[in-house]
């Protein structure tokens, strides 16, 4: 090191050299993405040419972006919220399943018109998801027990339950698929174009959870407790309640994704209707710092990357690969995180 | 084979793969850092193993060449968590999301083909003639023995009765304390974040080349993840994570038996029995032995980034 300049360790990390440092991370990755792309023979400029054009080119595909954008958000939203009061939801996934779920159940198995069996899917998915968070949220606020793993290990439950179902029982008997139950009637209407009205809906939902937890004495308690929960406790603060209502609000959000994904996207229920959404969610909610407004940006830069993954599928790529560019996208913001709190300061000698 | 020699020769099959994952978590853990990318590095190891059996036709080249990447991955893992004290949670997500989508990716052109050069059963003389135990446990693949009886023993002897294990031992309880005795914690720590990585690896090998034994998208399946919980479990010893891997092996075999037997439950109801399980055996325990909670604990620096200047 230069003589008269030394490594300063912050306490916190300045918000924005936080924020160059996730810019930098994404490019980073895209970059060593790219490399490995070369090396295997691909022309990785070419490829970002094709995405860009096949996504901003025609309505189509800003649509078909703004699909994706809509379970990205809420599952962002989802795994955000929970760390409002420091718990990790890496559970979003079987949440969304769980909510497509039971949405999927008053759908197929509910008669009414429409105006009355949407509200009761939307219920039911919220519910699905309270659900499914349910055992883990009781867990951790009576136990201790580390919400971390006990949230994971249900997505691997929904999963197969789902599976199940749209191979089994409720499979389509009519039609051609083996694998997904026939089509839910009941659907979200459009508001542009293909793009359903969830987008809206989430968006607003990013909004008012940003505001209640700025503006409301809850909201004020919440991040007090995730901060610093003994803290909270001698305040007098009931934290245990606060994590109990927290993660129950996390699980229901993602729970309403998944229906929001049968109602207004995919409309029938199959294994792997998750489409990674949870784990990507969890990417979501890291790069915008756990800002419920913050989501919404890193939501729809999260959808651009999938959709790139999804225009390059006719070349070969795959949705895991995405994965694995995800992946290292989070490694190295988690590394620029850290970075982010260093300055280098000058000392008199 | 009867009923209970077929379980617990399953049960052993089934379960070293978590028993040897759980067993490399149990290394991290101990000296202070979760390594949540163990489900990663086991489809890695996975793929690895197939890659190098469908080139060569040597198992236990395939097993070597799964740890090397193990420990590639966990060595550029354990430089962001342990040298750059990265936040660890993430980096082990990272990690899992890295591991998995790569092995995806490269495990295409090798889905649903057996693999080319398996673990062989291998019959102990005499042992192999016990009832029960005897077909169950000594005629089993050559990786079993070290999953089961030379790893926990040997780990267990490092962990317990060495000056090493001891200096180990308190990089994970008091890495400032530690520190002012001489002990290099971070080199301690990258070392064994390091090798428990290359056995979460071999663990995926051992998937491949010895359980199922092919590739096929999402074989991993979760099972790091089971294998991080068994070490709570486990109380970060290795001597019950081998055993609480068997326990979860007989979960799995017990599974299988009910397919087998055409129990009237559908299989995917079954093939969610082991992770239920786990989330009953990490929150039981906490409600029903409150006692047991110091013996159990989890190494008091789990978790926190070293900072020598910073205390």
């Amino acid at each position: 090191m230069v003589a008269g300049l030394r490594l300063q360790r912050l306490p916190s990390a300045h918000p924005g050299i936080a924020l160059a440092a996730r810019g930098a991370a994404i490019f980073l990755a895209l970059l060593l993405a790219s490399i490995v792309l070369e090396i295997t023979g691909a022309a990785p400029l070419e490829l970002g040419a094709q995405v860009i054009s096949a996504t901003f080119g025609s309505t189509y595909g800003i649509e078909d972006l703004c699909l994706l954008l809509i379970p990205l958000l809420m599952t962002g939203l989802a795994v955000a919220v929970g760390q409002q009061i420091g718990a990790w939801n890496i559970g979003a996934e079987g949440q969304f399943y769980a909510g497509a779920f039971s949405a999927t159940a008053i759908g197929l198995f509910v008669p009414g018109p429409t105006i009355v069996i949407l509200p009761l899917m939307f219920i039911a998915g919220a519910a699905g998801g309270v659900i499914w968070i349910l055992v883990p949220t009781l867990a951790r606020a009576y136990a201790g027990v580390n919400e971390l793993i006990t949230t994971l290990l249900l997505n691997f439950v929904a999963a197969l339950m789902v599976y199940y179902v749209s191979t089994g029982p409720w499979r389509d008997r009519v039609g051609m698929s083996n694998s997904a139950t026939p089509r839910v009637k009941a659907e979200i209407p459009e508001f542009w174009g293909l793009v359903h009205w969830g987008l809206p809906l989430g968006v607003l939902m990013a909004i008012g959870f940003a505001l209640v937890l700025s503006y409301s004495k809850w909201g004020y308690e919440v991040r007090l407790s995730g901060s610093n929960p003994s803290a909270a406790k001698y305040a007098g603060i009931p934290v245990r309640r606060h994590i109990i209502t927290v993660m129950l609000l996390s699980g229901m959000v993602a729970g309403i994704a998944g229906m929001f994904e049968i109602a207004g996207t995919v409309h029938r229920l199959q294994g792997g209707i998750s489409n990674n959404f949870g784990y990507l969610g969890i990417m979501v909610a890291v790069l915008a710092r756990n800002s419920c407004i913050g989501v919404i940006f890193s939501a729809a830069l999260m959808a651009l990357i999938l959709n790139a993954g999804i225009i390059l599928q006719t070349q070969g790529l795959t949705t895991s690969a995405v994965l694995a560019i995800t992946g290292l996208i989070l490694f190295l913001t988690a590394i620029g995180d850290e970075l982010a709190h260093y300055r280098i300061t000058r000392i008199k000698i | 084979m009867d009923l209970l020699t077929g379980l617990f020769s399953t049960a052993f099959l089934a379960g070293g793969v978590l028993a040897l994952a759980a067993l490399g978590e149990v290394l991290a853990e101990r000296v202070g850092v979760v390594n949540l990318g163990a489900e990663g590095l086991m489809a890695m190891g996975a793929i690895t193993a197939i890659a190098t059996v469908t080139a060569t036709p040597y198992p236990m080249l395939g097993f070597i060449a799964a740890l090397a990447v193990g420990a590639l991955f966990g060595a550029v893992f354990a430089a962001a968590t342990v040298w750059l004290r990265a936040n660890q949670v993430l980096c082990g997500l990272a990690l899992t999301l890295m591991g998995t989508g790569l092995a995806s990716t490269i495990g295409r052109s090798y889905s649903g083909m057996p693999a080319r050069a398996v673990f062989e059963r291998i019959e102990i003389p005499l042992l192999s003639q016990l009832p029960i135990l005897g077909k169950a446990l000594f005629s089993q693949n050559i990786l079993v023995y070290l999953i089961y009886i030379i790893l926990p023993l040997a780990l267990h002897y490092l962990l317990f009765k060495t000056r090493h294990g001891l200096n180990l031992r308190a990089v994970g309880e008091n890495p400032a304390a530690a520190d002012a005795a001489g002990i290099p914690v971070n080199a301690i720590r990258f070392a064994y974040v390091t090798a428990g990585s290359a056995l979460a690896a071999g663990a995926g090998a051992y998937l491949t080349l010895a359980f199922v034994p092919s590739w096929s998208d999402g074989v991993v399946a979760g099972r790091g993840w089971i294998a991080v919980a068994l070490v709570i479990f486990a109380g970060y010893r290795p001597i019950p994570a081998a055993l609480s891997g068997l326990l979860f092996g007989l979960i799995t075999a017990l599974g299988f038996v009910g397919q087998a037997r055409g129990w009237p439950v559908a299989p995917a109801f079954l093939s969610m029995l082991p992770y239920l399980g786990t989330i009953a055996l990490i929150i039981v325990p906490v409600l029903a032995w409150q006692r047991m909670r110091r013996i159990m604990a989890a190494p008091a620096a789990l978790g926190e980034p070293y900072f020598r200047d910073v205390r």
